[in-house]
């Protein structure tokens, strides 16, 4: 959960779901959206709230102009937790696809973060 | 009937209050209308952006003040 709400005031309103799963990338899909949080891309929110249909995560979700998904394998539960909530997934980062290989270390090395954040960032920004 | 307006003090949040008093005013509907600013009572809603109205532990609408229209319908039912 972040830490802080944001007003929807303003900018634009762009939520980001990382898929936070038991691997090195799907650790690093939360790193790197809590960094696209810091770098006002968008305001993280809580994927598994949405498969739960939590009403304030879905009314979150409908609220936001855009949704970017970040998985970190391409098993994709974030975007397929969002599509099955009959949400439209505008981006989708894989972070597997950022050349760092899938495994089940969860001690995130700093390098990979900094990569993974680094390709995200080109990828967002090139639109 | 209890009307929460989950928010921080922004421009929408207070448009949200003065739009929810108005329609109160003008139905004779008796509320009471509270300004919930305390972040963690905000989260415990799963509310990401405000604001957000909740209605007798209902919540009715997330990131923009309602309309006059959406106000009247929530506390007529």
């Amino acid at each position: 959960m972040v830490e802080d709400t944001k007003c929807s005031c303003g900018s634009a309103n762009v939520a980001i779901f990382p898929c936070v799963g038991a691997s090195n990338v799907g650790q690093l899909s939360n790193k790197v959206a809590i960094e696209l949080e810091k770098q006002n891309f968008g305001n993280l929110m809580c994927t598994v709230g949405i498969g739960a249909r939590v009403p304030g995560l879905m009314k979150s979700a409908e609220a936001s102009e855009r949704i970017i998904a970040i998985d970190g394998c391409p098993v994709n539960c974030a975007r397929k937790t969002l599509e099955l909530a009959g949400f439209k997934v505008d981006r989708h980062i894989v972070i597997s696809e950022l050349g760092i290989k899938k495994n089940k270390d969860k001690n995130l090395k700093d390098n990979e973060i900094s990569e993974a954040l680094e390709k995200t960032l080109e990828i967002l920004q090139s639109e | 009937m209890k009307i929460e307006i989950l928010g921080t003090g922004c421009a929408k949040c207070k448009k949200t209050k003065e739009i929810i008093e108005k329609v109160l005013k003008e139905t004779g509907v008796e509320a009471e209308v509270v300004k919930v600013e305390d972040v963690e009572k905000i989260l415990n809603y799963g509310v990401m952006v405000t604001p957000a109205v909740v209605v007798d532990g209902d919540l009715k609408t997330v990131g923009k003040a309602p309309d006059e229209k959406e106000v009247r319908k929530w506390i007529s039912q």
